[in-house]
C-alpha cells in the first residue's frame, strides 16, 4: 500500500488501541459474541419463529385465521378503536403536562413530574384493578353507574362545551387592547358568565330533550370505556416524558421572540412550538401506540373476556393459545410483531431529528469568548 | 417614541431584581444599560418589552400607559443575546414573521424583507436557514427581524455577547451607523463598558437593581457619581483615608472615607517634587502595549497599580525593586459605607 509508507496507518491503529483500549482481543471478541448470542437467542429466533408458526400452514390459512374468525376480527376492530382514543387523550395530556412543567415554575411541579411516571412503576394489573375498584359493580361509583349511569353525561358534555367556550373566547379576543370593547374588556367576568350560560343551556337542553336514557346502567368496566381508560392510564407517560426534555432543550426564547413580534398564543404555538417539538411528539406517539396496542395486564383485568366483545388483540392471542389454536394465536401475534418492527424502524429514523441539548444547532458559550 | 419608566420594582422570590427604578428615554436616543450580571439590567429591558411583568410601577409611552399591555401589543423590536431565530424558517421567513402575524399582504412583506436584507448586507441569503449562517450574520438577521414591523422601540439584550471579539467590534460600529440612519429609540443591555461607551449616546449604570448614574459616556467616566460607578468603569486603586479641610489623607487605619485613583492618574518619580506623594517599591513592570503598567507596594503594604506612557517610562528608566515616589494627579473621595448605601 502506498499510503502506508507515508502515514503508517497500522502503526497508528495499534498505538491507539494500546493506549485507549487496554482490553486484549479475546475479551473484546468474547463480549461481542456473548451480546450477539443473547440477542439472537432471546430476540431474533423468537421473532422469526412467530412468523414461521403463523405461516406454517400457508398464506391462505394465515389469512383465514386473521379475518375469517369473527371473534378475532372483532378483537382487531376493538384494538383499532381503543388505541386511537387513548392516543388522542394522551397527546392532549402530554402536551399540557410538558408545557406546564417545561415553561412554568409552579408549586407541585416536581410532584407532577414524579406522578407522570407513576404508570411506569405500577404493575398494569394493579392499574386495571384500580379502575375496577372505582367503576366496577362493587366499586365507589358502581352502584350509581348501574342505577342511573347516563345521568352524568349531561354534566360531562356541558362541562366540555363550557371549556371549549373559554378556549374560543381567548382565541378570538382582539389582540389590540384599543380594539377591545364591550365584553372583550372584562375577560374574567365574560368568561365566567359566558361559560355558565353555555353550561346551563346545554345541560337543560339535554335534560329537556331526554338525550340520554334514564335509569339505565352505564357500563364502564367489562366494556369499551374501561378498556380505553386502562390503556390510556398505562401509556400516559410516553408523550409527556418525550416532550418535556425536548421542550426544555429548545427553550422558550423563540416563543418569546414570536410574541414580541406580535404573534398571539395560537400563532406562536403553531408557528414556533409545534415545528420545534414535532419530531419529539411523533416519537412519543409512536412509542405510546406500540405500548397501547400491546397492553395486556391492565386490559385483562377490566375487559371481562367477553369473546367478540371486549377482547383486544393481545387478549385474543392469549385466548387462542389457551384453546390450543396455535396457528391462530401466532397469526394475531404476527400482526402485533409487525407493528413492533415498524415502530422500531420509525423510532431509529426519528431519533436523529429530535433536538436535544447535545445536537442543537450551535452550543453557545458566552463567557468563554469574552 | 420616548419611554418613561416610573418606580418599577420586580422580585424573583427573595431576590430584588429591580428596586424602584425610574428612567426616561427620549425619542431617538441610543441608550446603554450597563452593569454587572445580576444588576437588573436585563430584567429592566424585559419589563419594557413586556416579556416580564413588573410587580409595581408603570411603563409609559407618550400619552399611553403600556404597563398592562402584553408583549405583542407594545410594538417593540426585541433582539436576544442568543439570536432566538426560528430555526425551521428561512432567513426571509424569519424577517417577515412579524409582518406575517400582523396580516400584511404578501407582496408588501417581500418588499420589506428585501429592503432589510440589503440593510443588513445579506441580500441573497434569504433562502438560507439560520443554521447555515455565522454568529454575526445571525445576529444581523435577528436585528432585521426586530426592525421589520417598524417597532416603536428597539430593545437589544446583550446583542453582541455571544460573538467573538472581532465580529463584535464590527457589529458595534455597524449598529451605531444603523441607528444614525433609522433613528429608532434603542436600548441595549451590556456588561462591557467599552461597548457601552462606543455605541451609546447615554449610559445608564446599574447595580443591585438600582440606577447608579445616568449620563453621557464622558460624564459617567470622568465624573462618577458613586464609588460603584468608579470601580465598575475601568481599573482603580483603592485607599482608605479621611477628609480634612478639603484634603484627603491616606492612612490605613482610617476608614471614614475611601479614596479612588485610576492607574493612569498616578505618576512615579524619583524625587518627591514637593506635592502630594507617598513612597512605594516597584514589584513588577509590564511594558508591552501602548501603556506601561507598573505594580508597586506602598509603605503600608498595599498594592498600587500605575500606568504611564512609554515615553515617560523611557525617561525614568525604572527598575524592579526600586524605591520611588508615587504622585497622584487626580483622586476621587467617597464616604466609606457598609451595607446599603446612604448616598
Amino acid at each position: 500500500m502506498s499510503t502506508e509508507a507515508i502515514f503508517h496507518p497500522q502503526a497508528v491503529a495499534v498505538a491507539r488501541s494500546r493506549t485507549a483500549q487496554q482490553d486484549p482481543a479475546w475479551v473484546r471478541w468474547g463480549l461481542t459474541l456473548f451480546a450477539l448470542g443473547v440477542v439472537g437467542l432471546l430476540v431474533v429466533i423468537p421473532v422469526v419463529n412467530i412468523f414461521a408458526e403463523a405461516l406454517s400452514e400457508g398464506v391462505g390459512v394465515y389469512w383465514n385465521n386473521l379475518f375469517a374468525d369473527p371473534d378475532t376480527r372483532q378483537s382487531i376492530i376493538l384494538t383499532l378503536t381503543v388505541v386511537p382514543i387513548a392516543l388522542v387523550a394522551n397527546v392532549i395530556f402530554g402536551l399540557t403536562a410538558a408545557w406546564a412543567t417545561a415553561r412554568f415554575n409552579f408549586p407541585g411541579r416536581t410532584l407532577l413530574t414524579a406522578l407522570i411516571d407513576l404508570p411506569f412503576s405500577v404493575s398494569p394489573v394493579v392499574a386495571g384493578l384500580m379502575f375496577v375498584l372505582i367503576f366496577g359493580l362493587q366499586g365507589y361509583f358502581g352502584p350509581f353507574l348501574r342505577r342511573d349511569g347516563y345521568s352524568i353525561m349531561p354534566y360531562v358534555i356541558s362541562f366540555l362545551a363550557a371549556g371549549l367556550f373559554v378556549l374560543l373566547f381567548f382565541l378570538f379576543r382582539p389582540s389590540n387592547p384599543q380594539a377591545r370593547c364591550g365584553f372583550w374588556k372584562y375577560p374574567g367576568l365574560s368568561v365566567l358568565a359566558g361559560s355558565g350560560v353555555v353550561f346551563g343551556l346545554l345541560f337543560f337542553a339535554q335534560q329537556y330533550f331526554q338525550v340520554w336514557p334514564r335509569n339505565q346502567s352505564l357500563k364502564i368496566i367489562f366494556a369499551t370505556p374501561g378498556l380505553v381508560l386502562a390503556t390510556a392510564f398505562v401509556t400516559f407517560p410516553f408523550v409527556a416524558r418525550e416532550l418535556i426534555p425536548v421542550m426544555e432543550a429548545v427553550g422558550s426564547e423563540e416563543e418569546l421572540a414570536a410574541v414580541s413580534l406580535g404573534a398571539n398564543g395560537w400563532q406562536m404555538f403553531w408557528d414556533v412550538t409545534v415545528p420545534n417539538i414535532k419530531w419529539g411528539l411523533v416519537y412519543g406517539i409512536i412509542l405510546c401506540n406500540a405500548r397501547a396496542m400491546g397492553e395486556f395486564g391492565a386490559v385483562y383485568v377490566v375487559s371481562g373476556h367477553i369473546a367478540g366483545k371486549t377482547d383486544t388483540m393481545p387478549l385474543r392471542i392469549e385466548k387462542l393459545f389457551q384453546e390450543y389454536n396455535l396457528p391462530g394465536s401466532f397469526a394475531v401475534a404476527s400482526l402485533l410483531t409487525l407493528v413492533a418492527i415498524l415502530t422500531l424502524v420509525v423510532k431509529t429514523q426519528l431519533e436523529r431529528k429530535i433536538p436535544t441539548t447535545a445536537n442543537l444547532p450551535e452550543p453557545i458559550t458566552t463567557e468563554a469568548q469574552l | 417614541m420616548s419611554i418613561l419608566i416610573k418606580d418599577v420594582s420586580k422580585r424573583f422570590g427573595s431576590f430584588k431584581a429591580l428596586d424602584n427604578v425610574s428612567l426616561e428615554v427620549p425619542d431617538g436616543d441610543l441608550l446603554a444599560l450597563l452593569g454587572p450580571s445580576g444588576s437588573g439590567k436585563t430584567t429592566l429591558l424585559r419589563v419594557i418589552a413586556g416579556l416580564e411583568v413588573a410587580d409595581c410601577g408603570t411603563v409609559l409611552y407618550p400619552e399611553e400607559d403600556i404597563t398592562h399591555h402584553s408583549a405583542r401589543d407594545r410594538k417593540v423590536g426585541f433582539v436576544f443575546q442568543h439570536y432566538a431565530l426560528f430555526r425551521h424558517m428561512t432567513v426571509a421567513e424569519n424577517i417577515g414573521y412579524g409582518l406575517k402575524v400582523r396580516k400584511t399582504p404578501k407582496a408588501q412583506i417581500c418588499e420589506r424583507v428585501d429592503e432589510l436584507l440589503k440593510l443588513i448586507r445579506l441580500d441573497g441569503f434569504g433562502t438560507r436557514y439560520p443554521g447555515q449562517l455565522s454568529g454575526g450574520q445571525r445576529q444581523r438577521v435577528a436585528l432585521a427581524r426586530a426592525l421589520a414591523a417598524q417597532p416603536r422601540v428597539l430593545l437589544l439584550d446583550e446583542p453582541f455577547g455571544a460573538l467573538d471579539a472581532k465580529v463584535r467590534q464590527e457589529l458595534r460600529q455597524w449598529l451605531r451607523r444603523l441607528h444614525e440612519n433609522i433613528h429608532v429609540t434603542s436600548i441595549f443591555v451590556t456588561h462591557d463598558q467599552e461597548e457601552a461607551f462606543e455605541v451609546a449616546d447615554r449610559v445608564v449604570v446599574m447595580n443591585e437593581g438600582k440606577i447608579e448614574q445616568i449620563g453621557s459616556p464622558d460624564e459617567v467616566y470622568d465624573h462618577p457619581a458613586t464609588p460603584f460607578v468608579y470601580k465598575f468603569l475601568g481599573n482603580v486603586n483603592l485607599f482608605h483615608g479621611r477628609m480634612d479641610d478639603g484634603k484627603a489623607y491616606i492612612h490605613q487605619s482610617e476608614t471614614e472615607h475611601v479614596v479612588y485613583v485610576r492607574p493612569h492618574l498616578l505618576d512615579i518619580d524619583r524625587v518627591p517634587n514637593g506635592g502630594d506623594h507617598f513612597r512605594a517599591k516597584i514589584k513588577h513592570i509590564n511594558s508591552a502595549g501602548p501603556l506601561v503598567k507598573v505594580e508597586a507596594i506602598t509603605e503600608w503594604g498595599a498594592v498600587v497599580h500605575v500606568e504611564m506612557s512609554q515615553e515617560r517610562f523611557r525617561n525614568l528608566q525604572l527598575l524592579k525593586e526600586e524605591a520611588v515616589f508615587v504622585i497622584p494627579k487626580d483622586v476621587k473621595v467617597f464616604q466609606a459605607y457598609e451595607g446599603p448605601r446612604s448616598k
